[in-house]
């Protein structure tokens, strides 16, 4: 088997791409008949669609693995996990199955990535659902530690985390959240979300005018 | 070489077989199948369709359904002659794709629009199929139109494919719009007008429960009728429909308030709780199936109007695609209607049955000798 | 001409020619306690009517104006013989059925408490009909009221009128309902009927041996004669069913329009009685055809006729059309079927619920002084209706209510009215339906002009709770016919302006869609039907 597409994908980061790799190699190698299933990466094809927010896929996938294999697999199991908890819409249970394994050296970098990337994704969610939202719940959305809320803060502005509830960690990321125009009212312990405009471009391509000509000219006729 | 491959597949599969020697057959007409050349095998198109038809059996015999998948597509793309010709082996590959669970792959083959076919048999599966596909892909919408195209295909006797494609219509119709008319359009066969909904009982009344709007009697209704459900394999989806349910109850909440408190939600859609409702809501936020943002503050949830003012590039996009789409296709339907009009068949049908008419026809015209 | 109106009005009230009037009664007649009976002259005094200050502002003053509110009743009266218009005169003139002394205080007194919010005066309110329909009111009152001693006095009634007619089945049905509990007077009476059914068969055997007789001459005329007795004959004794064949038959034999008038007439009186509304159109269109203009009073009754049968036929908006219609001319003449006190009521409840503003304005609105004079032409059109409104006071007040907004009011007096109308033969039906679709519109109609409406106040005017009138809001503009939405938070409805521009590009992005999905269905039809076609050739060949 050829792993050396994979591979590639893999050490460039370029995560997007490992479902469809990973799923024409399947094909590939299930046609001419050999035995893969031993040794193929199972964990990293699971995470593969599931970076992709592709569930879907992920369980069937899931469904398609011989009990022997998962058996052996703790890793394929953890993985899993993964997408049950995305499945069944457990927001703070994600977070739990990403830090309740400790993953292998070449799966870890994947696991991150997309820790990092579903953190991006429920920060879009909430953005957009809520008016206003208790520290304690936007915490568990986004699924801080201790240390990734500072790392987290950083990038994002947020002055989150379950734990840091007090004043005074509130008053020390103050300035940043400001910034993003999210405010905390102290006593209810409760976030104002500050919507962002989204910019979006406008402009016309005088091309679409020869279009339009045509398109009467279809009606006219 | 085909024929000859042909006719030895066919003599060493006649008898029983090992599964020894079924794989190795496998492996040859998959190489084979790989390295053919379309102009050749499009020469003899039955020899080489019922060399892959032995070549699945062979390969379910193994119980190795992924085996034929690639080999399979490649076939296909081999052996039409565009796009929009639907082959005997499309149904064949969607059934592999369903076993080995290969839905992705599937989808490829599906979002191919298909005008011409060989086979009635052939569309009925290959919509059968690829509409399993779509529901189990969540393409609700893709579904829907695959599981229609079946249910109102013409058909002078009704098929068990229409029967259990009409089961699933209802429950995918549910799930997508909220709603279902028993009746078909007027262009569905009289036999399927007639007998469709009589085979399909249980369904039909679910819908029906549905329609009530009514959480706790569909979900009686369900419990009590479970075994049937699950002995047509369909209580994965009529579970969908008891959950689209709350969406749709909700769904309709956003038309008529601007904003309602999580435990009014939860009371209108007989939810248990106000943290459950806001789960739901967030959760059709997420999935854009409502624009509303939650106030945790005051419990309250304010629907918003749909955001999108159509101005933007990507709405001219695909706005733009959407007209060309429309105008070959139309252009499309006028080669058709001509091509309908000339065929001299239909022309002698048409003309055998305005025949008085016609008579009249030709006094028109003056004679003058 | 309106103002010479007045000014004559006015002098005929101050100067009368006729002081005194007299007049025969024609039954016993009780007046503040006292009986006058029946055959004695009873002498008006007309002067002190028109002098007394409760009916006249300052009566001794001259002042024309004081007739411009009845202006138009005026306009109406050249018709002198109309009994209709009497009856508008003195109720119109307000107080005077007060006045001790007053003949006409016979007829309108009567009259007036009908449909009121109190208990429904029995007596009253069959004095109002004649013939079956009496009695079958008066059944149904038994039959459909909880008040013990009212049944009892419905059922009473309905006795004595069955008794003065010949239909013993009926009498043998009410002498079962009354089951002894009237006393001995009311009771079953075996030699009544055995007497009536004797009479009755020998009058059969006459009129089949008369018609024998006609038929055999072959004279058009007598067999319709004899057709028609026959119907009368049929109806009488409470056969309805045969009663509509012969008058139906006399069709045949029919030789001047007014023959056939005469026969839709009768066929749209018995239908009417079997609840055949089906029959009632029919016959009415008939009626309608024929080629000679129709004299008012018939005009006026098949209105009637075509009222009731679209109100049956839940057809309230054609209902209220058709009764709106029905002209002064009709009086009384119609009470075997209808009282003028029951188009009021019918049309009015009909036109509240299904007229929209501005054809309830057109149609039932200038009939109020206070509009009047800004709609001169309209009011000549609906003047009818308006004496008709007169009739019952409290339907004219609740639909003057109804469209001044004052919204509680007019739900008060809908309440008042309810327990009565559910007694009333033709409404109760529909009784509920009305009234909800009167109140949706009230809904509509207050939430209309406005951007945003605080729910606590429109509670208020609805007598209403704020959580009812949300729930009855969200119920409406789930039905889309308010377009607005709630805010539960601050009890705020919002009206919703729809954004054209948006609503046309999704409108049109999903015809687009749809239009690609059935082209791309249809194509693949036909491919599949040609191949079909082609399967049947080749194997012809």
């Amino acid at each position: 088997m050829d792993f050396s597409v994979l591979n590639g994908a893999l050490a460039s980061k370029s995560f997007n791409r490992i479902a469809d790799i990973c799923d024409n190699l399947m094909l590939q190698v299930a046609a001419e008949g050999v035995a893969f299933q031993d040794e193929w990466p199972f964990a990293i094809h699971l995470l593969g669609h599931i970076y992709v927010d592709d569930i879907n896929s992920a369980r069937f996938l899931w469904k398609s693995i011989p009990a022997a294999i998962k058996e052996s697999q703790p890793e394929l199991v953890a993985a899993w996990k993964i997408g049950q908890k995305l499945w069944t819409r457990d927001y703070a249970g994600v977070y739990d199955a990403i830090r309740g394994f400790d993953w292998s050296q070449e799966t870890q970098v994947l696991v991150a990535s997309f820790s990092e990337l579903y953190t991006k994704r429920m920060f879009g969610l909430l953005l957009s659902a809520y008016s206003t939202i208790s520290i304690q719940d936007a915490a568990q959305f986004l699924g801080m530690s201790e240390d990734d809320a500072t790392n987290y803060i950083r990038t994002f502005v947020l002055p989150v985390h379950a734990k840091c509830i007090n004043l005074e960690t509130l008053n020390k990321f103050g300035k940043d959240a400001l910034r993003q125009g999210w405010t905390v009212d102290p006593v209810s312990q409760m976030l104002t979300v500050k919507k962002q405009a989204i910019v979006r471009e406008q402009k016309l391509d005088p091309g679409k005018l020869q279009c339009l000509t045509e398109y009467v000219f279809h009606l006219e006729h | 070489m085909l024929g000859s491959l042909s006719n030895k597949i066919e003599a060493c599969t006649a008898g029983p077989v090992t599964k020894e020697q079924a794989s190795t057959f496998a492996l040859i007409i998959a190489r084979f199948i790989s390295s053919c050349v379309a102009d050749q095998i499009r020469l003899a198109p039955d020899k080489f369709i019922s060399v892959c038809k032995r070549f699945k059996d062979q390969v379910l015999l193994l119980e190795e359904p992924l085996h034929g998948v690639a080999p399979m597509l490649t076939a296909i793309r081999k052996l039409q002659s565009s796009t929009e010709h639907l082959t005997t082996l499309h149904p064949e590959f969607l059934l592999l794709c369903l076993l080995a669970k290969c839905y992705r792959t599937g989808l490829s083959i599906l979002e191919e629009d298909i005008f011409e076919v060989d086979q009635p048999r052939d569309l009925f599966l290959y919509c059968y199929y690829g509409g399993m596909i779509c529901v189990g892909q969540k393409r609700f919408q893709k579904a829907l139109e695959l599981l229609h195209n079946v249910v109102t295909a013409p058909m002078s006797t009704i098929n068990a494919i229409a029967v259990e494609a009409y089961k699933k219509y209802i429950l995918v119709s549910l799930i997508l719009h909220g709603q279902f008319s028993t009746s078909l359009p007027k262009y569905a066969s009289s036999v399927a007008q007639r007998n469709l909904k009589n085979l399909c009982q249980p369904y039909v009344e679910l819908a029906n429960s549905y329609n009530n709007g009514k959480v706790a009697d569909l979900e009686t209704y369900v419990k009590a009728n479970e075994e049937k459900f699950q002995s047509d394999n369909n209580l994965g989806l009529v579970k969908q429909v008891i959950s689209s349910m709350y969406k749709r109850n909700i769904q309709r909440l956003t038309q008529t308030y601007l904003t309602l408190s999580l435990h009014d939600i939860a009371n209108t859609v007989q939810l248990n709780s106000p943290k459950e409702a806001e789960m739901h809501v967030l959760q059709m936020i997420q999935d854009g199936e409502i624009y509303a943002t939650i106030n945790q503050k005051d419990g309250m949830v304010r629907f918003l109007e749909d955001p999108e003012q159509y101005k933007t590039c990507e709405m001219i996009e695909r706005i733009d695609s959407s007209i060309q789409r429309l105008m070959t296709l139309s252009k499309k339907l006028t080669v058709m209607d001509e091509l309908m009009s000339c065929d001299p068949l239909y022309l002698a049908k048409a003309g055998r049955e305005r025949q008085r008419l016609d008579f009249d026809d030709f006094d028109t015209v003056p004679q003058k000798y | 001409m309106e103002f010479t109106h007045m000014v004559i009005n006015e002098i005929v009230r101050a100067g009368n020619l006729v002081p005194i009037l007299t007049r025969k009664l024609p039954k016993d007649v009780e007046i503040k306690g006292y009986t006058i009976p029946a055959g004695w002259y009873l002498v008006v005094d007309q002067t002190v009517p028109h002098f007394d200050p409760n009916s006249f502002d300052e009566p001794f003053a001259l002042n024309p104006w004081r007739w411009e509110f009845f202006s138009f009743i005026m306009d109406g009266e050249d018709d002198a013989s109309n009994p209709m218009m009497e009856e508008m005169y003195a109720n119109g003139i307000g107080g005077v059925d007060e006045t001790p002394s007053s003949s006409s205080s016979t007829t309108t007194r009567k009259n007036r408490p009908i449909i009121s919010g109190e208990q429904l005066d029995i007596e009253a309110y069959a004095g109002l009909y004649t013939g079956r329909t009496k009695i079958m009111r008066l059944i149904f009152i038994a039959d459909h009221c909880d008040n013990p001693g009212m049944q009892l006095e419905a059922l009473r009634m309905a006795y004595e009128e069955i008794k003065k007619g010949e239909n013993t089945q009926l009498f043998r049905e009410a002498v079962q309902k009354i089951d002894g509990r009237l006393g001995p007077n009311y009771m079953m009476d075996a030699s009544w009927c055995t007497m009536i059914d004797k009479k009755a068969e020998q009058r059969k055997e006459k009129l089949e041996n008369e018609l024998n007789a006609y038929r055999t001459n072959l004279i058009k005329e007598s067999i319709r004669m004899g057709y028609n007795d026959f119907g009368d004959f049929y109806y009488a004794h409470g056969a309805l069913g045969d009663a509509f064949k012969s008058y139906v038959r006399t069709r045949d034999y029919c030789t001047t329009s007014k023959h056939i008038i005469q026969m839709c007439l009768s066929a749209i009186h018995v239908s009417i009685e079997m609840g055949q509304f089906t029959h009632v159109t029919s016959y009415v269109s008939k009626a309608e055809q024929t080629p000679e203009a129709l004299d008012p009073p018939t005009v006026a009754k098949l209105r009637c006729a075509a009222g009731l049968a679209h109100l049956e036929a839940k057809k309230y908006k054609l209902a209220a059309r058709k009764f709106l219609e029905v002209g002064p001319e009709l009086g009384n003449s119609y009470s075997d079927v209808i009282a003028p006190q029951d188009v009021a009521t019918y049309g009015g409840l009909c036109a509240l619920a299904s007229f929209d503003r501005t054809e309830l304005k057109a149609s039932i609105l200038p009939l109020f002084p206070s509009l009047l004079l800004n709609l001169p032409n309209k009011v000549i059109d609906n003047i009818n209706f308006r004496n008709f409104l007169e009739l019952v006071p409290e339907v004219r007040e609740l639909i003057n209510d109804f469209y001044s907004s004052h919204y509680a009011s007019c739900l008060e007096y809908l309440g008042n009215l309810r327990s009565n109308l559910l007694l009333d033969i033709h409404l109760h039906d529909h009784v509920g339906t009305l009234y909800d679709q009167i109140r949706n519109k009230a809904l509509i109609q207050y939430t209309h002009p406005f951007v945003s409406v605080d729910m606590r106040m429109m509670a208020d005017a609805f007598k209403t709770s704020v959580a009812g009138l949300e729930k009855e809001l969200e119920a409406l503009i789930t039905d889309n016919q308010i377009q607005a939405r709630i805010d539960s938070h601050n009890k705020i409805l919002y009206a919703r302006h729809a954004d054209q521009r948006n609503a046309t590009f999704q409108r049109v992005l999903q015809t687009g869609n749809e239009f690609d999905k059935d082209v791309r269905a249809m194509l693949l039809r036909a491919n599949l039907l040609k191949h079909d076609y082609n399967v049947r050739a080749s194997r012809k060949l």
